[in-house]
């Protein structure tokens, strides 16, 4: 049977780093196949150069045997090819069907939405997808987004749909409702690349090649693997899970959030009165899929947002109506989802991004100006103790990786000591040694008698280091146990609200 | 005071907003197709400057109106198309690079016209300008006939630019893709699309209208060049891209609002009512910036506008 | 597709030499288009080159000359950058310049019998807080409202110019025994002391260099310099770590505007010895060429406004020994800071070998 697609020792450079090293793999019609890797192992670089979106350096592809130089991703769409991206690429402005037929050109210069919709509804009933075509992207929950993505590869007929962690940002519902359409895809012919780190996503697959730091390991048949041997192809060496999580002794109540609300960036209400505690030695850990308010209660927490009801106490303070100035003053330690956005200045330098709300405080100052010695001093021992790899304090921070721009991050959150640390999606796209690491730091903290609450996408993260998992929905918490009672079907249920199936799909095959 | 509200003075106040409003409107339009595709192009001033320069210098050397309109239009494609070169392919700071054209178009347009007409002493240049057209029976309606049938060429050409703008943004498919653009450009980058061309075609086409506008001011205007003579409608336009949200019927209302602020201004000043004329000169600005103001909360400004887009960067 | 030889690519960390590169880049390239212009206008360019350089620099006296032209340019270049690295599009130093000169002679009228040690320190902080609160209201605009500041600062340029206007036509300002739009002259005790005898250069250029030197330190060394690059970079960030944006934007604001209201004080006291229209003839917008052109660095602002004063003066003289029009230079400018644009590309690019691996 001839590969539908088929790559031959394809390589991306980007300035010197190699992204991907001489990776041939093949996919065979009405196949599920896996690309499984940690973060930056160039999963994704592979799937862009299949779509054209990259051009590699070096090797070929071949669709269907012919050899195709993929210049762009019109070249792919043509051939067949489309791809959903892992942060979703819409106009959240504009409506779904125009999202989807945008750049379609299929009716001459006129835009002929009726024809359009016509067909857009014919593939949703397909594949039994409930989605109102009229509605802005913007008013979607994040799950019917990605279906908006799926819909948009359809409408060009691809048979080869490449999904970049598609799952990320599903309920586990929601994850298995999207694995039994695949399959339906798969039955008709089509081909799925997916990629993922999921090992329980993986194990649904047909086929899986794993890639580890840009070059591939193997490529071996899902049924005749395991977990274990998978994660050890993945990361190169054998899993220990150094993690030794003491016993919990909770302390006193250090924060207290009472009936807290607020409203998100469109004006529409965010928190819908959370109701939270974290004492001392513990980690509360809230699930919850992207865009339930996770980030409005990091914001409001941290006196950027404006509380517009309730009561958030800090050691028996209040401060809701707090600026973020005082509230870190007072022992408060963020880390925020978007490390480069909303964590660091990327255009200065290592040490000026370590003082980075510090830069008033009398230690880094001597006669009404910022000391630069000591500020280097300072700079020096976070490198060290925090182990950041960068040439130098002076170097400019963009050019850090995530992993050490996290480290950053956390060196500088923890320089003071922190009584409550908030921490949201510290793991997000970050390898498997650096989320160890941060682990660890956090354990730390606890083990210190700090408070920490953390949000995090992945289940696995919050079984492994939180002593009460919370759920948070539509800016509500929906429910707080206690790990060892936390039952993993109930969680995702709460996830998507109690049991009611809110997402895309209306029948199941 | 009572001879004031005539219904001639009216009348003649309503018909001069809407002649006032002609390079505003098609500036601002032009600015639009620009803006939704993401440029923020801040040399509007300098590319109508250099538009209405043009315009008539090429009717003098040519002795025609239509050459100049010609020349006015394509110095404003040319404008921009400089403008999205340096902010598309380039990628360097819009903001500096507006401003950069300005100056250039400022110094450019006198020097030109010094230098060209350096022997001609003191007599100053002078040329033909457009006449009023009058629309066949339609001018003879009562007050609507000289408000609105009664005008330019030019003007109409204005007016008849608001639903063509409103139909190309919002039923073509390009005009899609436009607006995608300014939102989220690697929506058309990644279906395959180029985002650079696009950008191209929208900010020359808007350069067009911009040079149309420029054009207005000498050629369908007024007999001469002074220096500076667009007098700060570039400006006004950008302000008016915001006051109309971003919208091609906004921008009819707002251009309409500062065209009467105007027109007010000169009615009265011919009346020779007891207003500092100072103020009311000023009053456009002031205004300007109140409206700038209150139309912030629901903006509908395109989401990248003036962020250049780099595929795949950190 | 390898070409196996050249490729470029981003670079990541900019290097001072390149920026100094680009702006010569741009320099020599505006020069070349320059005598395009010169001789497309019939001039004999090399004859208009020299004039030129004669009259930026060429002696003594044309050398102080420049220095009294660059005096207001450094102050408004000064006043650019401080915006500049927050981010903040100040266009309105024109504006913020009126202001500062407006105020500063109104005080000046209060004081017209006191002797100088009293009034030029006051005449200093007026033009000062003029430009200052000028300036502050369109950061208040921005902070408060979310006004685009560029639109603002333009819209105000217009305003002041009329208020001006009205001041010296039909208002208290005016001198009634000129047929000009002007006050009458101020009083001797006002007129900054020369700093060289026998010629213009006052006391102004002193001010303008010690702002400079004074605003270097200020963004670099400080805690507010610190933040005001921090909103610049990223203001999310800041915003999250406790900086106030808002108030920052403000403050900075109001000392962009401030500086540039020196630029005024100088012109009227130092140099006119009245107030009038024309005591600025688009200083304000010279000054962000001279901003961008000097990499935003408060102290390389002073040589590119030296430059740029000895264009105006080289100017003036080309066109009275070579009929060429000074609107030449103000062309020249927009080219330069066009040309700058395109060069510093360069510093965000750089051409690499690649080796053609087999």
């Amino acid at each position: 049977m001839e590969p539908l697609l088929r790559t031959q020792a394809l390589t991306k450079k980007f300035h010197q780093v190699v992204a991907i090293d001489s990776v041939s793999f093949d996919v065979r019609p009405g196949e599920i196949h896996c690309l499984l890797g940690e973060n930056g192992a160039g999963k994704s670089t592979l799937a862009e150069c299949i779509y054209g979106f990259y051009q590699p350096e070096q090797g070929e592809i071949f669709v269907e045997g012919k050899p195709v130089q993929m210049s762009s991703p019109a070249e792919a769409i043509g051939r067949g090819i489309g791809m959903v991206h892992q942060h979703f690429v819409l106009v959240p402005t504009l409506s779904v069907l125009e999202n989807i037929v945008v750049g379609t050109n299929t009716s001459g210069i006129l835009l002929d939405l009726g024809r359009a919709e016509k067909e857009v509804k014919r593939l949703c009933e397909r594949y039994c997808v409930e989605l109102d075509l009229t509605t802005k992207v913007w008013q979607l929950p994040v799950g019917q987004q990605q279906w908006v993505e799926i819909l948009k590869v359809l409408y060009v007929g691809a048979r080869l749909l490449i999904l970049d962690e598609p799952t990320a940002v599903l309920t586990p519902q929601e994850s298995r409702a999207l694995f039994e359409i695949l399959r339906m895809m798969t039955r008709e012919n089509m081909s799925v690349i997916l990629i993922s780190h999921k090992l329980n996503e993986v194990l649904q697959s047909d086929r899986v090649t794993i890639l580890r730091k840009g070059k591939k390991v193997a490529t071996v048949k899902t049924d005749e693997t395991t977990r274990e041997e998978l994660t050890a192809m993945m990361i190169g060496r054998e899993v220990e899970i150094n993690l030794t999580k003491d016993d919990p002794v909770m302390g006193p109540e250090i924060l207290v959030i009472k009936n807290l609300r607020a409203r998100n960036d469109r004006g529409q209400a965010a928190l819908r009165g959370i109701d939270l505690v974290v004492r001392g030695g513990e980690i509360v850990g809230i699930a919850g899929v992207a865009g339930n308010g996770q980030k409005e209660l990091f914001e409001t927490l941290i006196g950027v947002r404006k509380a517009r009801a309730g009561q958030i106490s800090l050691l028996g303070e209040d401060i809701t109506r707090r600026s973020p100035k005082y509230i870190q003053e007072k022992g408060v330690a963020f880390i925020p989802e978007d490390r480069f956005a909303e964590g660091l200045v990327p255009d200065f330098s290592v040490e000026e991004n370590l003082i980075l709300g510090s830069q008033r405080a009398a230690r880094f100052k001597s006669r009404g100006f910022i000391d630069f010695v000591r500020v280097a001093d300072f700079a020096n021992k976070c490198i060290a103790d925090y182990e950041i790899a960068t040439p130098s304090g002076k170097t400019i921070t963009r050019t850090l990786s995530g992993g050490n721009a996290q480290k950053l991050i956390v060196a500088r959150e923890f320089a003071q000591a922190a009584k409550l640390t908030l921490a949201n999606q510290p793991s997000r796209g970050l390898d498997v040694g650096v989320i160890e690491y941060m682990h660890q730091v956090l354990l730390e903290k606890r083990r210190e008698g700090g408070a920490i609450l953390l949000a995090s996408e992945d289940l696995d993260e919050l079984y492994n280091i939180a002593d009460t998992i919370v759920v948070i929905y539509k800016g509500q918490i929906m429910g707080a146990f206690p790990v060892a009672e936390a039952d993993i079907q109930q969680i995702g249920l709460l996830m998507v609200g109690s049991g009611t199936d809110e997402f895309g799909v209306a029948c199941r095959i | 005071m009572g001879d004031f509200f005539q219904t001639t003075i009216i009348v003649s106040i309503l018909a001069a907003t809407v002649r006032i409003a002609t390079p505003l409107l098609l500036a601002a339009l032009g600015e639009l197709v620009a803006e939704r595709a993401g440029i923020l192009n801040l040399g509007v001033e300098g590319n109508m400057l250099m538009s209405a320069f043009s315009g008539f210098i090429f009717t003098y050397i040519f002795g025609s109106l239509w050459v100049g309109l010609l020349a006015a239009v394509l110095t404003g494609a040319l404008m921009n198309l400089l403008m999205v070169f340096m902010a598309a392919t380039l990628k360097v700071e819009q903001v500096v690079t507006g401003l950069a054209l300005n100056m250039l178009a400022s110094g450019m347009s006198l020097f030109l016209y010094k230098a060209f007409f350096s022997g001609s002493g003191n007599k100053l240049p002078t040329i033909q300008i457009f006449e009023v057209v009058q629309i066949p029976f339609l001018s003879t309606i009562p007050y609507m006939g000289e408000i609105l049938f009664s005008q330019k060429l030019l003007t109409y050409v204005a007016l008849l630019m608001v639903p063509a703008v409103w139909f190309f943004l919002y039923r073509t498919q390009y005009g899609l893709e436009i607006r995608c653009l300014g939102e989220n450009p690697k929506v058309i980058d990644t279906k395959g699309l180029s985002v650079t061309l696009r950008q191209y075609l929208a900010v020359v086409c808007g350069g067009v209208l911009i040079g149309l506008g420029g054009a207005f001011v000498t050629i369908g205007s007024t007999v001469r060049f002074i220096p500076e003579i667009t007098a700060g409608r570039g400006w006004l336009a950008l302000v008016i891209v915001i006051a109309g949200n971003w919208k091609p019927s906004g921008i009819l209302i707002a251009a309409l609002v500062f065209a009467f602020l105007e027109a007010f201004q000169l009615q009265v000043q011919g009346v020779g009512v007891q207003l500092p004329y100072q103020l009311l000169l000023a009053l456009p600005y002031a205004v300007a910036i109140l409206l700038m103001v209150v139309k912030r909360s629901t903006s509908e400004e395109p989401g990248r506008l003036a962020v250049p887009y780099f595929r795949g960067e950190r | 597709m390898n070409l196996g030889s050249l490729k470029i690519e981003p670079r990541l960390e900019p290097k001072f030499s390149w920026q100094l590169l680009s702006a010569l880049l741009a320099l020599a390239m505006s020069m070349i288009v320059c005598a395009l212009m010169l001789s497309a206008a019939g001039a004999d360019v090399g004859k208009a080159f020299y004039q030129i350089y004669k009259g930026a620099f060429g002696g003594w006296n044309a050398t102080v000359k420049t220095l009294v032209m660059s005096t207001p340019l450094i102050l408004t270049g000064v006043a650019v950058t401080v915006a500049f690295q927050a981010k903040i599009w100040n266009i309105g130093a024109e504006g913020q310049l009126f202001a500062g000169a407006m105020m500063a002679y109104w005080a000046s009228t209060f004081l017209s019998n006191s002797p100088s040690g009293v009034v030029i320190p006051v005449v200093i902080m007026a033009a000062f807080i003029g430009g200052a609160l000028y300036g502050g209201l369109a950061g208040y605009l921005k902070a408060r409202f979310a006004v685009n500041e560029v639109l603002s600062t333009v819209m105000l340029n217009y305003v002041i110019r009329y208020v001006l206007s009205y001041l010296l036509v039909g208002g208290s300002w005016r001198d009634p025994s000129s047929f000009y739009q002007q006050t009458p002259k101020v009083a001797e005790a006002a007129h900054y002391p020369l700093l060289l005898a026998g010629t213009r250069l006052h006391l102004g250029f002193m001010v303008a260099v010690l702002a400079a030197v004074t605003v270097y330190f200020f963004i670099t060394r400080t805690s507010l310099g610190y933040e005001i690059r921090a909103i610049g970079f990223n203001p999310t960030a800041s915003r999250f770590k406790g900086i106030h944006v808002g108030r920052t934007v403000v403050i900075v604001m109001l000392i962009s505007g401030g500086i540039a209201g020196l630029a005024g004080a100088g012109e009227v006291f130092g140099l006119h010895f009245r107030l009038k229209p024309d005591i600025s003839t688009g200083f304000g917008f010279t000054g962000i060429i001279i901003a961008m052109l000097a990499g935003l660095h408060p102290i390389g602002v002073i040589a590119a406004a030296i430059l740029f004063g000895g264009l105006v003066n080289g100017g003036i003289r080309m066109q009275i020994f070579t009929g060429v029009p000074t609107a030449m230079i103000s062309a020249i400018e927009g080219i330069i800071l066009l040309f700058f644009l395109t060069s510093a590309v360069l510093t965000r690019y750089e051409i690499k070998r690649v080796k053609a691996d087999g």
